[in-house]
C-alpha cells in the first residue's frame, strides 16, 4: 500500500513542528492487520495519508477485504 | 438460508427453455442459433449447425417437412418464419465439405442394420459414431432408399450421391441385394448383438415400444415407417437416432428408458406473447432458393424467443446481463463459499427490491424476494460488505435520535385557547379542531424522514389541516405528530436486528398514543407498516386529500400534461393509485399513462439502497424511467423526484401542485444535499416545537462551533458523492483547531485534518483567515491506522 509521492513530503506535523518520515504503521480494517510504510511524526506518532492513497489503494484493499 | 429452495425456485424459471421451433423439431436443431448465424450473414457456421444436429444435413435440410414451423410464434404476426426454406439457402450457400474425422476404434460391439432407408443409414452412422463395427443389408443395389424419390424434385441426383458417400466414409460395411426376411433376422439375432430393422414394410406386425423402439423385450429395434406409420421425413431419421441409443444402451446394459423424456418432438412451457411485436410479412424468395440477402432478411424476422418478460422491465437484470436462474445460481455460489470472493456481492447489492420482476413472471418468480433473503443471510454471516449500507444506516439513526425523531399529541385546548376568539375560530379550521380537542389521539401524521427532509416547508401547513380536516370528521380522535423514519433502510440492508428495534420503537408509540390510525405520506412508509406492523392501521394523506378535499388554499389549474410514475413500494395500492390520480385531476392536469404503471411500475432507482451501494446502477435506472417518459413527471415519493430532478428530467411531487407556487421553478428544482436534508429535519423539528408546540427548544439542537465554515460548490458535490456530510468536516476541524492535531503545509499555507468517527476517517485539508476557513479537499477510508 505504498503509494505516497514527494509532493506529500511537504506536510509538517503543526504541532510538533517535524518533518514527516516513512516508518512502519500497522493499519487494519474488518479481518485484516497489515503492517505498511507511511509517513508520520515522529513524535506525535500522527500518520499522513494522502488523498490518492485513501481513494486508490486504500480503497481497493477495503472492498477486497469487505468481499472476502 | 435454505439453498436447496433457492435452487427449486431457480429452477422454476424457464428462461433457458427452448421455442416451439426448436421442441417441434424431432431433431432440435438449434433454431435461435441457426438463424443468428444467418443474421450475422455467416452461412457456414449455419450449416455447421445443421450438420451438428441432422444425418445427411445436405439431404434432409433440402427435403424436411420442417414440423418446427407450424407453430412458430411469428405465425400470428406476419407468418412463421421459413425455417426449411432457410436450410436449403444455407445448403446451397454454407455447405463446407467435412474434415476427414478420426478413425474411432470399433469395439464395442457388432450391428446389424437391415434396410439402407432413412432411418437405417442414420441409425448405422450414429452407431459408428458411437463405437459399433455396422454392416448394412440393404435388398436393393443401392443406399438411399426413399431419398431418390426426391430427385430432380429438391434434390440433384450429384448432391445425393455425394452425401450418400458418408457411408463409406464412416467404414460401414454394406451388403446390396440382401433381402432379409424373418428367418434371416433370427440368424442375425444371434449373430449380433443388436439388430436395426429399417425396411419400412414387415411381413408380420411388430410390437415397438414407442419411445425405446425395441421390439418386446429382444435385440431387435425398428424404426423408420415401421414405427411412425407417417411419411414424415424427418420423423423417420428421427427414430433411427433414438433407435440407435436405445441399442447403445441396451448392448451397454443401462436403462433404456432413464432420462429421455426430451427426445424427439416435446412440449414446451415457454409460451412466446407476441402482442407487442410488430407484424412483419414474411420474405417471399425471388428464385428457387433464398439468396443470401433474403435469407439474411427472413432471419432477421425471427424473434429469437426466449422468457424474458422480467427482464425486459428490470434495468438490474439487464445492467448484469442475467436471468433468474442464473442468479440464482450464482447466489448459490456466493452463499456457499467459506475462503474467498464473495463475487456475486455487488450484484445482490444492485437490486432496488422493487418486486417488478414478480409482477412480470407468469410463474410469480421473486427475484425481489430471494435476493432479501439473501441480503439477511449475508448480514447474519458477516458477509455484508459494511460499506453498500453504512450511510444510510447512519442517516436512519439520525432520523430516529433526539436530532428529528419526536412525538406530540395534539396541543390541548388549554395550550391553544388564545386561538379561539372570533373570528379566527370561524375561518381557522384547525381552530376549529384544535377547539374540539378531546385529549385522545385518533391519528399520528407521520411524515417520514425523506419528506420532511425536502418538503420541510410544507409539513406545519399538512399538520394543521389534519387537525382542522379529521376533527370535522372524526369527533372523538384527535390528531397527533410523529417524527422519525420507519426504518426501510434497514429492510433494504437485510438488518433484521435493526428493523426489529425499530419497530418496536414505533409500536410503543403506537400503544402510548391509544392505537392511533397512522396518517402516511411515503410510499416506503406504507409498505414497511405494512410488512412489519399489520396491527397499526394506516392511510395514506393522498387518501385523506382525495376524500376530504384539498387544503383550502388558492391552488392554480393546471394545463400540462403529467406521466405520472408510481412509487414501486404501493404497487399494490390501488386506492393509493386511485386518489394520486382523482387529485390530479381534480387540479385540471391530463395524464398520460406510462406503459409501466400502477402495479406495473418500474423503480425510480432509490430502492433497496442501491442509489449507495452502486450508484452507477442506480444511474442507470434512472435514465431508464426518463427515457420512457415524455412529460413532466408527477411522483408522489421523496426520493422519486430527488432521483429524477438529478437525472435531468422535470418532475413534480404531488405536494408541488398542491403547496407550491412557483411549479416551473419546482420542476427542476435541485434536491437538497445530503448534509442539508439533516439540517432540515432538525430544522423542521425546531420550528414544528416552536409553532405549534410552543416549546421554546434552546438552539443547541445545531452544531456550533467557532469559525465560519465555507465550503466552495464543487466541493460540496465532491462530498456529496462520498457521503461526506457538513457535520462530519466540521468536527473534523473543530478537533484539529482545539487540540492543533494537524499538519501544514507552509508553501500553500493550508492545514489538514483527520479524525476518526465512528468507523470512518476523514480527512479535511483547509485555509485558515481570522475566522473564515474555506475547505480545500475532503477525503475518507475505513481503514483504521494504529497511531503509536
Ligand atoms: S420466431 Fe424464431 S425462435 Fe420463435 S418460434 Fe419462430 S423460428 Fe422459433
Ligand atoms: S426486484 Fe426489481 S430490480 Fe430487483 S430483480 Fe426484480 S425487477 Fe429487478
Ligand atoms: S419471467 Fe423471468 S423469472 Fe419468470 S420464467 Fe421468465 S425469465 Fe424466468
Ligand atoms: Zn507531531
Amino acid at each position: 500500500m505504498n503509494g505516497q509521492s514527494d509532493k506529500d513530503i511537504t506536510w509538517v506535523c503543526h504541532k510538533c513542528n517535524q518533518n514527516l518520515a516513512l516508518k512502519k504503521v500497522k493499519v487494519r480494517y474488518l479481518e485484516g492487520n497489515f503492517e505498511v510504510e507511511l509517513m508520520k511524526c515522529t513524535k506525535c506518532n500522527m500518520v499522513y495519508i494522502g488523498e490518492d492513497l485513501a481513494l486508490g489503494k486504500m480503497l481497493e484493499v477495503e472492498k477486497g477485504l469487505e468481499d472476502k | 438460508m435454505d439453498l436447496d429452495k433457492l435452487l427449486e425456485t431457480g429452477d422454476k424459471c424457464i428462461h433457458t427453455e427452448p421455442p416451439i421451433c426448436v421442441a417441434s423439431c424431432p431433431v432440435h436443431l438449434d433454431v435461435i442459433a441457426f438463424v443468428s448465424e444467418i443474421e450475422k450473414g455467416d452461412l457456414k457456421k449455419a450449416y455447421k449447425l445443421m450438420e451438428k444436429r441432422i444425418p445427411f444435413a445436405r439431404l434432409i435440410g433440402s427435403i424436411c417437412d420442417h414440423p418446427c414451423e407450424n407453430g412458430c410464434s411469428r405465425k400470428d404476426a406476419g407468418g412463421s418464419i421459413r425455417i426449411s426454406d432457410l436450410e436449403k439457402a444455407v445448403v446451397q450457400f454454407g455447405y463446407q465439405p467435412q474434415k476427414k474425422a478420426l478413425e474411432l476404434p470399433k469395439n464395442k460391439g457388432q450391428v446389424a442394420v437391415i434396410g439402407a432407408g432413412l432411418s437405417g443409414m442414420t441409425a448405422a452412422v450414429d452407431l459408428t459414431k458411437k463405437g459399433y463395427m455396422v454392416t448394412l443389408y440393404e435388398k436393393s443395389d443401392r443406399l438411399g432408399g426413399r431419398i431418390w424419390k426426391y430427385e430432380g424434385k429438391g434434390l440433384e441426383k450429384g448432391l445425393i450421391e455425394e452425401e450418400l458417400q458418408i457411408i463409406e466414409k464412416q467404414g460401414i460395411k454394406v451388403n446390396f441385394n440382401a433381402n432379409i426376411d424373418h428367418s434371416g433376422l433370427k440368424e442375425l439375432e444371434n449373430e449380433v448383438d443388436a439388430v436395426y430393422l429399417g425396411t419400412g414394410v414387415w411381413e408380420e406386425v411388430l410390437k415397438i415400444d414407442s419411445d425405446t423402439f425395441q421390439i418386446e423385450d429382444t435385440s431387435v429395434f425398428a424404426g423408420g415407417r415401421l414405427a411412425n406409420k407417417n411419411d414424415s421425413i424427418i420423423a423417420s431419421v428421427n427414430s433411427g437416432r433414438r433407435a440407435a441409443i436405445s441399442i447403445d444402451r441396451y448392448i451397454s446394459r443401462v436403462s433404456l428408458t432413464a432420462s429421455r423424456e426430451r427426445e424427439g418432438v416435446f412440449e414446451t412451457p415457454l409460451n412466446y406473447k407476441v402482442d407487442k411485436e410488430p407484424f412483419i410479412a414474411s420474405i417471399e424468395k425471388k428464385n428457387k432458393y433464398y439468396s443470401e440477402n433474403e435469407a439474411i432478411m427472413e432471419a432477421r424476422r425471427c424473434m429469437k424467443c426466449q422468457c424474458r418478460d422480467c427482464i425486459n422491465g428490470c434495468t438490474h437484470m439487464q445492467t448484469f446481463n442475467i436471468s433468474p436462474n442464473a442468479y440464482v445460481r450464482q447466489i448459490n455460489h456466493n452463499e456457499r463459499i467459506i475462503l474467498g470472493t464473495h463475487y456475486a456481492n455487488k450484484m445482490i447489492n444492485s437490486c432496488t427490491q422493487c418486486g417488478l420482476c414478480k409482477e412480470a413472471c407468469f410463474l410469480d418468480i421473486s427475484m425481489k424476494d430471494v435476493i432479501h433473503e439473501t441480503r439477511e443471510s449475508m448480514v447474519e454471516k458477516g458477509k455484508m460488505p459494511l460499506s453498500a449500507h453504512d450511510f444510510a444506516l447512519k442517516d436512519m439513526k439520525f432520523s430516529n435520535s433526539k436530532k428529528f425523531s419526536m412525538v406530540r399529541k395534539q396541543p390541548s385546548k388549554e395550550a391553544s385557547k388564545d386561538l379561539f376568539y372570533y373570528p379566527v375560530l370561524s375561518y381557522s379550521k384547525y381552530a376549529k379542531g384544535l377547539f374540539r380537542g378531546s385529549g385522545k389521539t385518533g391519528f399520528l401524521f407521520y411524515p417520514g424522514c425523506q419528506l420532511s427532509a425536502t418538503h420541510s416547508e410544507h409539513i406545519g401547513e399538512i399538520y394543521k389541516y389534519l387537525v382542522g380536516t379529521m376533527k370535522e370528521n372524526y369527533i372523538e380522535g384527535d390528531v397527533g405528530l410523529y417524527l422519525g423514519c420507519c426504518g426501510a433502510p434497514a429492510d433494504w440492508a437485510g438488518r433484521q436486528d435493526l428493523m426489529g428495534e425499530n419497530t418496536q420503537n414505533i409500536k410503543k408509540v403506537w400503544e402510548e398514543n391509544d392505537q392511533p390510525t397512522f396518517i402516511l405520506a411515503c410510499s416506503s412508509c406504507i409498505s414497511i407498516f405494512e410488512k412489519y406492523l399489520p396491527e397499526i392501521e394506516v392511510v395514506s394523506l393522498w387518501e385523506i386529500f382525495d376524500q376530504y378535499g384539498l387544503p383550502q388554499r388558492n391552488i392554480k389549474p393546471g394545463r400540462r400534461v403529467l406521466n405520472i410514475h408510481d412509487a414501486c413500494a404501493t404497487r399494490h395500492h390501488s386506492n393509493v393509485h386511485k386518489s394520486i390520480r382523482n387529485i390530479v385531476n381534480s387540479l385540471s392536469y391530463k395524464i398520460v399513462e406510462l406503459d409501466y404503471t400502477k402495479d406495473k411500475t418500474k423503480c425510480c432507482g432509490y430502492g433497496g439502497l442501491v442509489y449507495y451501494a452502486n450508484r452507477d446502477q442506480a444511474t442507470e435506472f434512472i435514465k431508464d424511467r426518463i427515457n420512457e417518459s415524455s412529460e413532466d413527471l408527477l411522483v408522489y415519493c421523496a426520493m422519486c423526484k430527488d432521483l429524477f430532478v438529478s437525472g435531468g428530467k422535470r418532475t413534480l411531487h404531488i405536494l408541488d401542485l398542491i403547496y407550491g407556487t412557483n411549479l416551473d421553478g419546482l420542476a427542476n428544482k435541485k434536491m437538497p444535499t445530503l448534509s442539508e436534508r439533516h439540517y432540515n429535519r432538525t430544522k423542521l423539528k425546531m420550528n414544528l416545537l416552536n409553532d405549534i408546540w410552543g416549546e421554546k427548544q434552546g438552539m443547541d439542537m445545531m452544531n456550533h462551533v467557532d469559525f465560519n465554515l465555507i465550503i466552495p460548490d464543487d466541493i460540496m458535490a465532491i462530498m456529496e458523492d462520498r457521503y461526506i456530510l457538513v457535520e462530519d468536516i466540521q468536527q473534523v476541524i473543530d478537533h484539529a483547531r482545539k487540540n492543533d492535531e494537524c499538519f501544514f503545509n507552509p508553501e500553500m499555507n493550508q492545514y489538514l485534518a483527520r479524525l476518526r468517527l465512528e468507523n470512518v476517517t476523514y480527512w479535511v485539508q483547509f485555509e485558515e483567515k481570522d475566522k473564515d476557513v474555506t475547505v480545500k479537499s475532503v477525503y475518507s477510508h475505513r481503514m483504521e491506522i494504529v497511531e503509536e
